[in-house]
């Protein structure tokens, strides 16, 4: 298997088609976390190559997690031969172990995980590679760089950064958890947020709406039909009667709401003796009148997204995402009137299922006729930069074309769309252009609360610290358990050094020192264990383009349980 | 070791490891990682308890199983994947339920502390019980999709598990089920008893037929009532015989089991013109003439995932009826099923009688995976979110050990940083409910109930074992006599089973002590004699712990409590029973909406949900124990 040069991708290939046909039901395996990102999400997870550097304890954690859920592949990085310390804290290296390679014996058990992933591993030292292999990179998805001394750090993350591919920095130094997301730019169409208001139109009705709507006659109603229009109707037509006794406007305040609220009350119907019946589809419509009339508009994040260079410079290469924004910003500006495409779904409501269905049935037309559009200018722009004939029969998707179901997923999350661009390593390394005035105010909190159980930047800065001490040196602060006493002043020596060079005043305390120079830059399995899931569940999130990553810094402090992230 | 440890640890933290004896209760997600922590952290000495078999499902988080080990004992291959890798570990596993009365006071004191690994309350609610009854340290933990939670328990220190009620399972009325489904978790729990009725053991509380003591129907009175009464006997004479019986008899004729429940039921439900006076009025299906009839049936890997037509739903019921009845003949006279959401025909039958059911009461039809979702109490689950608060769990136990045990925190996982940028929320314990029967130092609590109609068997198996958690209790009136009505010993008390409270004198204001010598435990129970309760209820328990009591919560209420997601949930993965599927969105360990430190207060936003489609979509927003 040791290979140190070559084509990557074919045995990457070889290695997943030996694998197919062994497996269990997939549907089965996987049914757990099919429910979270779905078979797309998953199918995205099974084409990911994966490359991790440094099969340690922190290392092989945050693989175990992606070997389980099934990336495509791996492939690690290490040159380092297994030893007797190795084995006591990762459960991925055995004691019959010590002597092989690390890279080949963790390779071994982490492909024992999962038979659907290829494992693969290069036992080569980082810094070589980097000197004379740089493109062995480019074939990855996705770079996880653990326990790494700075300056090949550094290197790596201009590599990648150059080559645009995700880098995902991870560190256990004692009880202190650091990850770093180094991402140029990521595009996320399904962030799946917390809170999302419908996509009604009440205040700007369409022609299906209109006209479903209208073709209905409350006065005219049975009891039983009556009682059982969706309140998504009643809205709609107390809202009109509302417009015409305000001059065509809908209510926006607080007065103006609970007028129409009124308003729909003396809508129930009433029995003989004038007492109010119980219709439920009411008091839902007298509910829903706060949630449902905020006015439908582009939100601003997605404003700045049709602004953004990538949007107005289309080329050959922009990617898909780009593409679509641009027909969302044309959509928007044509066939849309100013609003973004129908999102097509409405929300459970009392009602017959019958009037629902229709209900349902004349959103999702409108949000089809909307996708239809926004596709067509999909397809015009791919055919303006060379990338698809305008009317491609078949519809079938060719590499750099884009297929109905992904404009219709697109639109349908037109709203929540959402960029990630972190920023370099370099630039955070680098004293001019560092997050100087975030690194103050944090140490500044730091100093006024000594009991502030908040603020973990400061663990931060005494990595970078220790850091300075292992380029100093060669080694880290109290790596040999005799060396303690004298790294101390050393390492505060290295911490003046750098605070001074950031320009920054305040201090830190010694406690820290004392701390993290006890912790002799040791990996504890546990809060190799608790980063290995949280940076594994990062990568997740950037190979499935679901949900949004960190941005960009995460501190762990296992002691206290905190946490925190931060922009660096 | 002694490099992992590196001079990191205090020395005689370190000690302290390699010394504690430690319980894990618990070998599935939360569990494997736990073990394997626990190794790598020193530990030497730990007995795991689990009672269940690993499943295909598992291995997608569950790293110390493998495809091999399906079907074998979680805590026994847990012991040999961990000991592959320390050998030199001493592990002792028992392949064992945790109620078993091995596992009595004596077992739970040979430990330092106990670690929970759990999927459902009520082995939890025992574990909290012998862990006070033994005074020993319990880390409570607990993972649903994205989210997670750690906690610390410690007699008279902190809250203890039962502290604070957790709010009550959801249930719906029979009638609702038998006679007006309007959602389609309705018909999802008809079809389970259904399935129960025809293969599982016999359960009267889980009747598919029409109920004619609907209260709807009560309220219509006289002659209406009479009506329906003589219609019943028209109905070809089925309802006198029991379901199980009568389709024992056809040999499971899909034909006629089909006309029978989906046609003739249906239209015995139509001549109760009271029920449908307001409502929708249910369709009657012929097997014969079903929409969709003629279309191809659907195969391949789109299968589970869309909506069938009815003639397919049919199809797949006659099928997954046949597959069944091969399978109960199997077992011999007397052979049961249990249904088991990851069993191929049971989920079929399930989902396409779901489905059939809700074509005909005109509800939204669903894709067997959504089914799957709703009837097997699905948690989504993954690894990442294990490995997370496995870490937490020795964390945390590292303090106790260190004799730090109250810098312990409460620590809960969000999905995203929180608006504070914070992925953890750590809140510091709260000290024990004065006032809680469990853990305070008087045990008592008030129970309403009718004591002409409710039977002792009620008071075992729905009181103090549904809702007041015991095990095995023992039952004795505190008037004067010490009469004895219910006894855990076999054969001592049977004979009262059927009887009502009222035979023994028990009225208003009577006292129970309530025993449970496995737990240690005992609680004395105020009667107050109620002539009936509302919706429905057999019986109500208030009192002292009333006035913390939530309200049940539905499927529409905000389900997470607040977006930094220290969401409570309660974990029921392989707890199949539907009539808790409420459990997926109402806390688990404790409602974590107090506990919010003053500074997360601004985070304490509403998450308003979705109705039932969030349940799967995107119902990662819930706490699971896997």
């Amino acid at each position: 298997m040791r290979r140190t040069k070559g084509p990557v991708l074919i045995v990457y290939k070889m290695a997943a088609t030996l694998n197919k046909g062994t497996g269990l039901d997939k549907n089965n395996k996987y049914d757990r976390q099919l429910r979270l990102w779905g078979d797309h999400g998953q199918a995205a997870l099974e084409s990911s190559r994966v490359c991790l550097i440094n099969a340690s304890a922190t290392g092989t954690e945050i693989l175990k997690n992606l070997v389980l859920p099934g990336i495509g592949s791996f492939t690690i990085v290490d040159s380092c031969k297994v030893k007797g310390e190795d084995v006591g804290i990762n459960f991925f290296l055995t004691v019959d172990s010590i002597g092989k390679s690390r890279a080949q014996v963790a390779t071994e058990l982490l492909s024992e995980l999962n038979e659907d992933v290829a494992g693969d591993f290069l036992e080569e030292d980082v810094d070589d590679l980097l000197e004379k292999n740089p493109s062995f990179f480019s074939t990855f998805t996705t770079v996880i760089a653990t326990q790494l001394p700075e300056k090949t750090l550094l290197h790596l993350g201009k590599v990648l950064w150059e080559r645009n591919i995700p880098l995902i920095v991870c560190r256990c130094y004692g009880f202190i958890g650091y990850l770093r997301m180094v991402i140029k730019e990521h595009t996320i169409v399904e962030s799946h947020p917390d809170n999302t208001h419908e996509d009604l139109r009440l205040d700007r009705p369409f022609k299906g709406l209109h006209e479903f709507c209208d073709s209905l006659d409350l006065n005219s109603m049975n009891k039983k039909d009556h009682s059982h229009t969706p309140w998504l109707v009643l809205l709609y037509k107390y809202l009109d009667i509302w417009k015409n006794m305000n001059g065509g406007k809908i209510p926006s305040t607080y007065k103006e709401k609970t007028a129409l609220k009124e308003l729909i009350k003396e809508g129930v119907r009433r029995n003989a003796e004038g007492v109010p019946d119980d219709e439920e589809n009411f008091e839902e419509a007298i509910r829903s009148v706060n949630s449902s009339l905020h006015a439908t508009a582009v939100p601003a994040e997605i404003q700045a997204l049709f602004e953004d260079p990538c949007c107005l410079n289309l080329n050959t290469d922009s990617k898909n995402f780009w593409v679509m924004v641009r027909a969302l910003k044309e959509f928007t500006e044509n066939e849309g009137q100013g609003l973004l495409p129908l999102r097509g779904s409405i929300p459970d409501m009392t009602s017959d299922s019958e009037r629902y269905i229709q209900l349902q049935t004349v959103y999702r037309d409108q949000a089809e006729i909307d996708a239809t559009a926004v596709a067509g200018h999909v397809h015009a722009l791919l055919h303006n930069i060379g990338r698809e004939e305008p009317l491609n029969p078949d519809r079938t998707k060719k590499p750099g074309t884009l297929s109905d179901s992904e404009i219709r997923t697109f639109c349908r999350n037109a709203a929540f769309l959402t960029v990630l661009r972190c920023r370099s390593l370099e630039e955070e390394y680098t004293t001019e252009t560092a997050n100087l005035e975030e690194l103050g105010q944090h140490i500044l909190e730091e100093e006024e609360d000594a009991n502030s159980d908040s603020d973990d930047t400061v663990l931060y800065i005494l990595l970078r610290a220790a850091d300075r001490f292992f380029t100093e040196y060669n080694r880290y602060p109290s790596y040999f358990d005799d060396t303690l006493d004298a790294d101390i002043p050393k390492l505060k020596a290295c911490l003046s050094k750098l605070l001074h060079d950031w320009g920054l005043t305040a201090g830190v305390k010694d406690d820290y020192v004392h701390e993290i120079c006890r912790y002799g830059a040791s990996e504890l399995h546990t809060v190799a264990a608790f980063m290995g899931g949280v940076a594994a569940q990062e990568v997740i999130k950037v190979v499935t383009g679901q949900f949004v990553p960190i941005n960009n810094t995460f501190i762990y402090n296992a002691q206290k349980q905190t946490s925190t992230t931060i922009i660096l | 070791m002694a490099a992992t440890l590196n001079g990191v640890l205090e020395n005689n933290l370190a000690e302290s490891i390699i010394k504690s004896r430690l319980l894990m209760v618990g070998a599935g997600g939360i569990g494997c990682e736990l073990l394997k922590n626990l190794v790598l952290s020193g530990f030497s000495n730990i007995e795991v308890i689990d009672l269940d078999t690993i499943d295909v499902s598992n291995l997608n988080r569950q790293f110390l199983f493998r495809k091999e080990h399906v079907g074998k004992s979680k805590a026994q291959v847990a012991k040999e994947s961990a000991l592959k890798f320390k050998a030199d570990a001493n592990i002792v596993a028992h392949h064992e339920s945790i109620f078993s009365p091995e596992f009595g006071l004596d077992f739970f004191k040979q430990f330092t502390l106990v670690l929970n690994a759990l999927d459902n309350r009520a082995a939890r609610n025992h574990v909290n019980r012998m862990c006070l009854a033994a005074d020993i340290p319990l880390v409570e933990s607990g993972t649903a999709g994205y989210l997670g939670q750690v906690t610390v328990i410690k007699k008279k220190l902190t809250e203890c598990y039962e502290c604070q009620p957790k709010p009550t399972q959801k249930t719906f009325p029979g009638c609702t089920i038998r006679n007006t489904p309007s959602e389609p978790v309705h018909c999802v729990v008809w079809a389970k008893h259904l399935f129960n009725q025809l293969f599982g053991e016999d359960d009267p509380d889980q009747d598919v037929s029409p109920d004619t003591e609907d209260p709807e129907l009560a309220a219509e009175a006289g002659q209406a009532a009479l009506s329906t009464e003589a219609k019943k006997d028209t109905i070809g004479g089925i309802e006198r015989k029991s379901t199980r019986s009568w389709a024992m008899e056809t040999g499971y004729d899909a034909e006629k089991l089909f006309n029978k429940l989906f046609r003739d039921d249906i239209k015995y439900l139509l001549s109760m013109e009271n029920l449908w006076k307001k409502r929708r009025a249910p369709q009657p299906l012929d097997f014969q003439e079903l929409p969709g009839k003629g279309e191809a049936m659907c195969t391949g890997v789109m299968r589970d995932q869309r909506v069938w037509s009815v003639q397919e739903c049919a199809d797949i019921f006659a099928q997954s009826l046949a597959a069944l009845k091969q399978d109960l003949y199997s077992k011999g006279d007397g052979g049961t099923l249990v249904w088991d959401k990851d069993d191929h025909n049971g989920m079929d039958f399930v989902c396409s009688v779901a489905n059939i059911r809700a074509h005909i009461f005109g509800i939204t039809l669903k894709s067997k995976f959504d089914i799957k979702s709703i009837a097997g109490n699905i948690i989504p689950a993954i690894a990442t979110t294990n490995a997370i608060i496995a870490g937490l769990i020795v964390m945390e136990t590292l303090k106790i050990l260190s004799g730090n045990i109250s810098k312990c925190k409460q620590v809960y996982l969000n999905r995203i940083p929180n608006d504070r940028k914070r992925l953890l929320l750590p809140c510091a314990l709260d000290p024990p409910n004065p006032k809680c029967y469990v853990c305070s130092e008087k045990h008592e609590c008030t129970v309403m109930l009718n004591t002409q109609k409710v039977t002792v068997r009620v008071l075992q198996d729905k009181i103090l074992k549904g809702h007041l958690n015991m095990i095995a209790p023992d039952v004795e009136i505190d008037d004067g006599k010490g009469t004895i009505i219910l006894s855990s010993e076999e054969g001592e008390t049977e004979e009262n089973y059927d009887k009502v409270l009222s035979v023994f004198a028990v009225g208003q204001s009577s006292r129970l002590k309530c025993d449970d010598f496995l737990q240690n435990y005992s609680l004395t129970i105020n009667i107050v004699h109620v002539e009936k309760l509302e919706e429905e209820k057999e019986f109500e328990v208030v009192g002292d712990i009333s006035q913390f009591h939530p309200t049940e919560t539905t499927t529409e209420s905000p389900v997470e409590g607040h977006t930094n997601g220290a969401s409570k949930s309660k974990a029921t993965e392989e707890e199949d029973d539907l009539l808790i599927v409420e459990d997926q969105v109402t806390p688990d360990l404790v409602s974590t909406g107090r506990k919010r430190p003053a500074e997360d207060q601004q985070d304490a936003l509403l998450i308003k949900r979705k109705k039932q489609e969030s349940n799967t979509e995107d119902n990662e927003d819930v706490i699971e124990i896997s």
